[in-house]
This record gives structure tokens, sequence and C-alpha cells, in this order.
């Protein structure tokens, strides 16, 4: 380090290190870049093994921070006003057109983005604990699964908030799903209503886990997902790296950067890693991932900005509670559920068992449930941490994309071959002319 | 909470001083249970408290037992009562009214107009329906008589009571109550 530096310098040079010492020192002398380790492997970097998807719906999460911010001084959550205030934004508001579809967007991107990490993580094993000790990659896994619940809740809270025809239904048939629950069913909705009827009280409400709730929850179980991801000893492709290494390179280095960034407690993970031939297989976090981090961010920004201004973010008619729209639908990402509650009403006998139970509840609640215990039935070995199409995994993949591809399935009957009435159409049949008032 | 140990000492060997420490240490640990209990039970009554908060005791909702008219206002046929989503039935001199409300998962069920009238058989009982009622959120359908018999809807469309209001003769509907699909009002 120059011994007389500019504020500019002082600023840039943690950014931009000059030397190798003051690549592992930047790690440690910035406050933003204090969580990265000082040195990542190569592999980790690699656009073409997580296709930095995790990162990418961080990023998104940001935007939308950022605008809902914004659009939080400029939104009335009241039933007179709320839908008077989205017209506002889209008419009077200087760019308020962007903001709200900057937010929208990157909403619709978030919740694709999170799905896709989801698909990665699984087909790459990364849920799975490599040799080190202290891991606990599936309780990561369980993290992730539910932050991909807590964004398919904010974007349910957040399309609910114009007040418009897709939100007063939206919350019809998904206050309606609960009330389907058994015994809790007609508590949960009277207190997410706040009353029998969809009124103000349940504007407020969905508003508040929109904006505050929900937000914080995810912002939560973000940094715990961030801090096991390091406590685990990184991507789990290091963990495969590691196992290479370790019949060539028995005696672990402690490096002066690594005992400085000992945040694990014990010495284990660091040990695993010093096993790596660090000269050969890492490279300074600083400036390399950093570098790398910019271009997502910025890369992000430009994608969601460019989107915004292609699509125009719709808005339907006033919320109409004497006027189902024909036919009503819900947003892509929860066509399959819509498809589900349709296709899942069943009569034994005299009995009959409602679609919203078994297509709303049920089986999403068994999916999830798949979900969070899968790994804990994995019985793979080591060589399949970190690696995609792992050869012992190819039946549990298959399974996996099987039902992955049932939803795709669905959603895409429910967004192109629904008509008026939920009927079935082709996509190039035309629908019949249906008079719109009763 | 484990027992302290008794700590070897000189004064151990006092029996009535060691019996002392052993009161003294059941006292403390007593106080340390009551403390802690009485933390929990108070951040528990705050708990309860904010909760409690968010479930009304009041709704300031629309009534669900209303006037809709004197029957002379309903001409022959079904009229749709938008805003209460119902309809209200005529058939000369009875009245009847239908929920408007799809049983599946609540959305607003639209009128079909048959083009020519239909037979239809509902548990041994024949009629003929000039109209059905279709939903548009997941594909229901019922008969005329509000009998689902297509799509995910698990029962019939539900009746409500109706009455005549004693002081000025309107029709009341009274959703709070539900009635069997033979009910009629006669007038």
């Amino acid at each position: 380090m120059p011994t007389k530096q500019t504020t500019w310098e002082k600023i840039k040079w943690t950014w931009l290190p000059a030397s190798d010492r003051e690549a592992g020192d930047s790690i440690v002398r910035n406050f933003l870049l204090h969580w990265f380790p000082a040195k990542i492997t190569k592999q980790s970097l690699s656009w073409s093994y997580s296709f930095w998807l995790g990162t990418l719906s961080a990023v998104l999460f940001l935007i939308l921070t950022l605008t809902g911010v914004v659009l939080m001084f400029l939104y009335v959550p009241s039933v007179e006003r709320a839908y008077q205030s989205i017209k506002d934004l889209e008419f009077v508001v200087s760019f308020g057109w962007f903001l709200r579809g900057l937010h929208r967007v990157s909403a619709h991107l978030m919740v694709a983005v999170v799905f896709l990490h989801m698909l990665r993580v699984f087909l790459t094993g990364a849920y799975k604990n490599g040799t080190a000790a202290n891991q606990n990659r599936p309780l990561n896994w369980i993290v992730g699964v539910v932050l991909l619940l807590l964004t398919l809740l904010l974007s349910f809270t957040g399309y609910l908030l114009p007040w418009d025809q897709l939100a007063y239904w939206a919350i019809t048939v998904g206050t309606n799903i609960a009330s389907a629950a058994p015994v809790v069913g007609d508590w949960a909705r009277f207190v997410l209503l706040g009353g029998t009827s969809i009124e103000q009280n349940a504007l407020l409400r969905f508003y508040v886990l929109h904006c505050f709730f929900l937000p914080l929850f995810v912002l939560l179980l973000f940094s715990y997902h961030m801090w096991r991801v390091r406590k685990d000893g990184g991507l789990a492709c290091v963990d495969q790296l590691a196992q290479t290494q370790k019949k060539e390179k028995a005696t672990p280095i402690k490096s002066k950067t690594y005992s400085l960034l000992g945040i694990t407690s014990g010495s284990t993970v660091h040990v695993e890693t010093s096993l790596i031939d660090e000269d050969q297989h890492t490279v300074h976090s600083s400036p390399n991932l950093t570098r790398r981090l910019a271009v997502v961010i910025l890369g992000t920004f430009v994608l969601a900005s460019v989107l915004t201004v292609l699509f125009h973010a719709p808005l339907e008619e006033p919320a109409n509670a004497s006027v189902t729209p024909n036919p009503a639908k819900a947003p892509w990402y929860f066509l399959w559920l819509q498809e589900l509650v349709t296709d899942t009403t069943f009569r034994i006998g005299g009995f009959t068992v409602n679609g919203a139970l078994v297509g709303g509840i049920l089986i999403p609640g068994l999916l999830m449930g798949w979900l969070v215990l899968w790994p804990y039935f994995d019985r793979s070995s080591v060589q399949s941490v970190g690696v995609w199409w792992g050869a012992e995994r190819k039946r549990q993949n298959l399974v996996f994309l099987i039902v992955i591809l049932g939803v795709v399935i669905l959603t895409i009957i429910g967004t192109f071959m629904r008509g008026p009435y939920w009927g079935f159409y082709w996509p190039w049949q035309s629908w019949p002319e249906i008079p719109r008032k009763f | 909470m484990p027992e302290n140990p008794p700590q070897a000492g000189p004064q151990s060997l006092d029996p009535k001083s060691q019996l002392q420490r052993t009161a003294n240490s059941t006292r403390r640990s007593f106080l340390e249970k009551l403390g802690l209990s009485s933390t929990l039970l108070a951040l528990a009554g705050q708990a309860y408290a904010f909760i409690r908060s968010l479930f009304p005791n009041v709704l300031y909702e629309d009534p669900r037992r209303f006037k809709v008219g004197l029957p002379a206002q309903f001409g022959e046929g079904a009229k749709f009562l938008e805003h209460k989503r119902v309809f209200v039935f005529r058939e000369r001199n009875t009245f009847y009214a239908i929920s408007a409300v799809c049983t599946h998962l609540g959305c607003t069920v639209k009128m079909q107009r048959l083009n020519q009238p239909k037979k239809v058989k509902v548990g041994g009982r024949e009629f003929e329906e000039q109209a059905e009622f279709h939903c548009p959120c997941h594909g229901s359908k019922y008969y005329g008589d509000g009998t689902n018999y297509s799509g995910p809807a698990p029962r019939p469309l539900a009746y409500f009571k109706l009455e005549m209001a004693p002081d000025d003769g309107q029709l009341i509907v009274d959703m709070t109550s539900s009635v069997g699909q033979d009910f009629r009002l006669t007038v």
C-alpha cells in the first residue's frame, strides 16, 4: 500500500488490489467484502456450474426492495384509493410506470430464478454433505425451500395490492383454499381477511404482510442461507475438488487469511479448503469474485429494465365482487395450482372431497414435505456432491424432473389451453363469444 | 435445573450449615424458576394481546340479511342482485333465492341462458330448465336448480331463506340461513 493515499485511492484499492497481499487485506478491511472468503476456487466462479442463479435472485430481491420502498410512498392501501393510486403511477407520476413495471418484472423473474436455482441445486446434488465436518447442506436446502415459498407468498400478496379484478378474485380463491384446510380453515380465512368478506381489512393485512413481514423473513433466511454456504465450505463443487486433492496432498496448511477469517468454530472447514492446491485452483476473491458479481448485478438491472420497457405492466378493471372475469386466470406461476384445484374434486359414494383441499392444500403440502425430506433419503456417495447429472443420482434426477415436468405441463395447459368457463381449447382454437354481463 | 452439589469445605462438616446451604440453594433455584416463568408468562400475555387484537370484535361489513324490494318489482324468472351475489327467482306467486357464490372456491357463477329448454334429472326428480349456472374460475357447472353436475364444485349452490318484511312488505333475503332446494316463499 502506498503511504500517502487520496480518499479516492482509499476507497478504490480494496476493489482493485494491486498485489496478492492487498487482495487478501481488502477482504478484511472492506466492510462490504468481509463476508467473502479471501480466496475462492475457480469452479465456484464458473458460469456454467451454478449459472449464478442464487446471486441473481438476491439481486432481484435488492431491486424489489429498492423499487418497493419508493412505491410505498406512492401507493395508498385503501379500497377506495388503491386502484386510483396505481392509475396515477401509470399516468401521472413521473416514471411511475417504470417503477411499477420494474417491480413487477423483477417479481416475475424472481419466481422463475428461485425456482431454477432449486432445480440447479437438485440436479447437481448440491444439497448433499461432502466429507468436511460440521456441514449441514440439507438444512440449507430446507431454508431454500422456505425461501421459495416466501417468494411465492410475496408475489401473491403483491399482485393483490392494485385492487383490480385479478387482485380481488385471487384473494377470493386464495382465502377459500385456506378455509378448505381441516379444523383451522375458517379460522385462518377469518384472520387473513380480518372479517368474513373481502374489504378494507383484507387489503391492509396483505399490504403489511407484503411490505414488512414477508420481506423481513426473506432477509433473515437469506442471511442465514449465505452464512450456511460459507459454513458448509462454499459451493458443493468445491467438495469434488477437495476429494481429488486429498490424495495428492494430505497435510493441511493454515494460511494467514483463512485464520484471520476463522468464522467457523474449530478448524474443519478451512482445513478441508486448505487441502486444495491454492495456486492451481483458487484466485483472490477481490477482484475476481467482485468483478463477476458486478457483472451479474449490472446485467440483472439491465435485463429487468429492458423487459420493463418492452412489456407494459397490465392492470385489469377495478375490483368488482359481482362479476368474475371469464376466464379468471392466476399469474402463470400459480396456474398449475389453479389446474390442480380444478381437477382434484372426487367423489366416493355419496361423499365429496373438494378440490380446494386436495389440489390446494394436500398436494402442494405433500410436494413441500417431499422437497424438505428428500436430502435425507438420498443415499448416493460423496462422488455425487456438486456434480451435474451425477451417475449415481440418475434415477433421483429423473423422478424429480418428471414431477417438475408435471408442474410445467399443468402450467402450460392453464396458460394456453383454458378459455371461458375454464373450458379446454387448443391454442389454435378460437374462444366462443360470451356476453360480458350475466 | 440440576441441584448444586454440596461443596467440600470446613462448613460442610457441620450438619446444620449443610442444611442451611441446601435450603438456600433451593430458595435460589425456586426464585430463578419463579422469575423465569413469570417473565415467560408476561411475554405470552403480551403476545396474546398483540395477536388477539387482529381478530376483529366488530365487523363493518354489509348486512347478511337485507331487504331487496317489493315482490311486485320482481318479474317472472331470475333477477341477479349484483352487489349481494344472489339470484332471486319468481315463479308466479312463489319466490326463492339461490346464491351466486360457487361452492368450490367462491367465484361468482354466471347464468347461462340455454337456447332451448333442457330436460334434466336430479335425484329422481325431472324438470325442464331454461338456464344453467357456470363458473368462470374452474369450470364448475350447475343445473337451473343449483345442483352441481360437472367440474370441481363439491355441492349444490346454497338456497337462502326469503321472508316478507312485516313493516313494508318488502322481500328479505337472509344469507345467514341456508334452506333446502324445495324452499318457496308464497306471496
